[in-house]
């Protein structure tokens, strides 16, 4: 069987995974041109690339169109259903950290826990005639940290696809999650991170979906162990 | 359009539904999505079929009755006192079974005797069921927000700890964690160097020039003043946390109130243990209790036999519109919920009414109650 990796087709998340997988001895070249959408491993018949836009890697895994993917473990966890019985996150690569968190205006000097975050939103509705509304793109992620480790069930989510830190400021929304990996444009846009407020530690990742017929496969087993040898 | 996937027994039912003297109405199966998502909360965003208009409103297919049976009791404005039933498909994802499925059941909207309402509720589901299921003896556990708030209350817990105690009610991991973070002396939470700032101005000692402060510096970085929280609804939550920042929730009261959630009695015999409760603790929550033993007497009075029913403290449901009773009928020793209710009185201001109408209903899951019935006829 020809094992598949999925890897980001452009960006610095590409040439990234191009270091780690020459460290791990799995050099990664172009078919044909460099712009080419497929790849292969220098050397190797049993490996294949298939470059994908970031967005489209966790779904791609999920499907089994690939049976490896390095992406983002916010996408993944963000893109899936029950993530963990789905794919294993083989390896952390140390690339693309970023955080998600759960931001408010810095001026709410009331608020620096999610517990002060469950008081608001249980007032909101009574003071505002809404309820307390989050801007994010992560809707799982939002719902299972606010709800299930918080208890916070009402308030309302904003679908924001872009400039997400700026819905607080322009009114389309009081509070917002969305990832950030130095805090400046947060500090930009006047919002604190809450204290308890991380929902989750990102970084590029090596995923695999989570296959039976790779148990007794030895190439995917010596990619796992190569990667994570450089990591 | 005859419906071939209802379940047999359905007409029956439905019968049984207006025998007592409520008006059948229907609802839209494709309902608008905002009050579902409003009321209760985005969770039910991944449960519900959502779609959009062509106009990108967002709507969804009913996933259940109570909020569209209320919005249109608001709508048509015809009055209290008021009693619907209804019978119907409605469509939400669940862990076991099919995400369509049937429901009925009664919203007994207006009545202004409680307790006779909550009676009545508890009695038409079990009378409902028992004719559904012969011979099979029913279960149904009983619970009331009403008594924890008085407890709660009755403590002396700051507002601020009442309101998030109230909040977490029927979410029982939630509550409990709750208790331990109250009580727990070493987590006091940081007095940040943006709030020490303000100390040494002098601002946290005045709630008006707080406000002003927070005004200004909203203004200064771009924030509307109006849009969101304001700089009165700040100024003054911070001071009530300030004042909160240096309490803890004493170990008597703690255990007091773990106590209380841990009562689980038969029914008849729950005023007498609320009663000794009260005692033991000195709390007064007697007119709460007052109000307890009036429902229980009522259920009696509505034909319930009272040994079926169980009182536990600890049961409600963590939704802000719920506010009294709650209950779960089921075939005794089983686990599956045949009809659930509760008593809602803030649901229909909150969905627009402009006059508060106590309301109190319950809802039938048609599937499961077939499922039982199927049992029955496999051991008979």
């Amino acid at each position: 069987m020809t094992v598949t990796i999925g890897l980001p087709s452009k960006g610095r998340m590409k040439e990234d995974c191009s270091a780690i997988l020459a460290r791990a001895g799995l050099p990664v070249v172009a078919v044909g041109n460099d712009r080419s959408y497929r790849g292969r491993v220098d050397g190797r018949e049993d490996i294949e690339i298939a470059f994908l836009s970031a967005s489209e890697i966790a779904r791609e895994i999920a499907a089994g169109t690939v049976d490896f993917g390095v992406t983002g473990e916010d996408l993944v966890r963000e893109g899936l259903a029950e993530v963990d019985a789905r794919v294993e996150f083989s390896a952390r690569l140390g690339f693309g950290h970023a955080d998600v968190v759960v931001a408010v205006p810095e001026i709410w000097l009331d608020v620096d826990t999610m517990a002060d975050l469950a008081d608001v939103a249980a007032d909101f509705r009574a003071r505002h005639q809404r309820r307390l509304t989050v801007a994010t793109k992560y809707w799982r992620l939002t719902q299972q940290f606010f709800s299930q480790r918080h208890g916070i069930q009402l308030y309302r989510i904003v679908e924001s696809l872009g400039a997400t830190e700026g819905a607080p400021a322009s009114g389309s929304a009081d509070i917002i999650v969305d990832i950030t990996s130095t805090g400046s444009t947060l500090t930009a846009n006047h919002l604190k991170v809450l204290s308890d407020g991380v929902i989750l530690r990102s970084e590029a990742c090596l995923v695999r979906a989570r296959r039976k017929e790779h148990d007794s496969d030895p190439v995917v087993a010596e990619i796992v162990e190569r990667v994570r040898a450089v990591v | 359009m005859p419906l071939i996937n209802l379940p047999a027994f359905a007409p029956a039912l439905a019968e049984d539904l207006a025998a007592l003297k409520a008006e059948r109405v229907d609802t839209p199966v494709i309902q608008p999505a905002a009050p579902f998502l409003d009321m209760a909360g985005e969770d039910l965003r991944r449960r519900i079929f959502l779609t959009e208009s062509e106009t990108g409103e967002s709507l969804c297919l009913r996933p259940e009755f109570t909020i569209p049976v209320c919005i249109r009791h608001i709508e048509t404005a015809t009055g209290t006192p008021k009693r619907y039933a209804y019978l119907g498909e409605v469509f939400r994802q669940r862990r076991e079974g099919s995400a369509e499925f049937y429901q009925a059941g009664i919203e007994d909207l207006g009545d202004p005797d409680v307790a006779r309402a909550d009676a009545r509720a508890v009695a038409d589901a079990v009378s409902v069921l028992a004719r559904r299921l012969p011979g099979r003896p029913l279960a149904v556990t009983l619970g009331d927000q009403g008594v924890f708030e008085a407890v709660v209350a009755a403590c002396g817990l700051p507002a601020g700890w009442q309101k998030r105690l109230i909040h977490a009610f029927g979410n029982h991991a939630h509550l409990a964690r709750l208790l331990e973070a109250l009580s727990d002396p070493e987590k006091t939470e940081v007095f940040n160097p943006e709030l020490e700032k303000l100390a040494i101005r002098g601002l946290l000692e005045d709630e008006a020039s707080l406000a002003a402060h927070i005004d200004a510096t909203m203004q200064a970085t771009g924030y509307s003043t109006n849009a969101s929280r304001s700089p009165a609804e700040i100024a003054r939550r911070l001071k009530e946390k300030l004042e909160l920042e240096s309490i803890r929730l004493d170990a008597r009261t703690h255990g007091l109130l773990t106590e209380f959630l841990g009562v689980d009695v038969p029914l008849a015999d729950a005023p007498a243990a609320l009663f000794a409760f009260a005692e033991r603790s000195g709390l007064d929550i007697a007119p709460a209790l007052s109000r307890f033993d009036a429902r229980v007497a009522a259920i009696r009075n509505a034909g319930v036999e009272p040994d079926i029913v169980t009182y536990r403290a600890a049961f409600g449901r963590p939704l802000d519109y719920y506010t009294g009773l709650v209950f779960e009928v089921t075939v005794k020793g089983e686990t599956a919920v045949l009809a659930g209710g509760g008593r809602f009185d803030r649901l229909l201001t909150l969905l627009g009414a402009a006059d508060r109408i106590p309301a109190v209903g319950f809802a039938l899951w048609l599937d499961r109650i077939e499922t039982a019935i199927n049992e029955g006829r496999a051991r008979a």
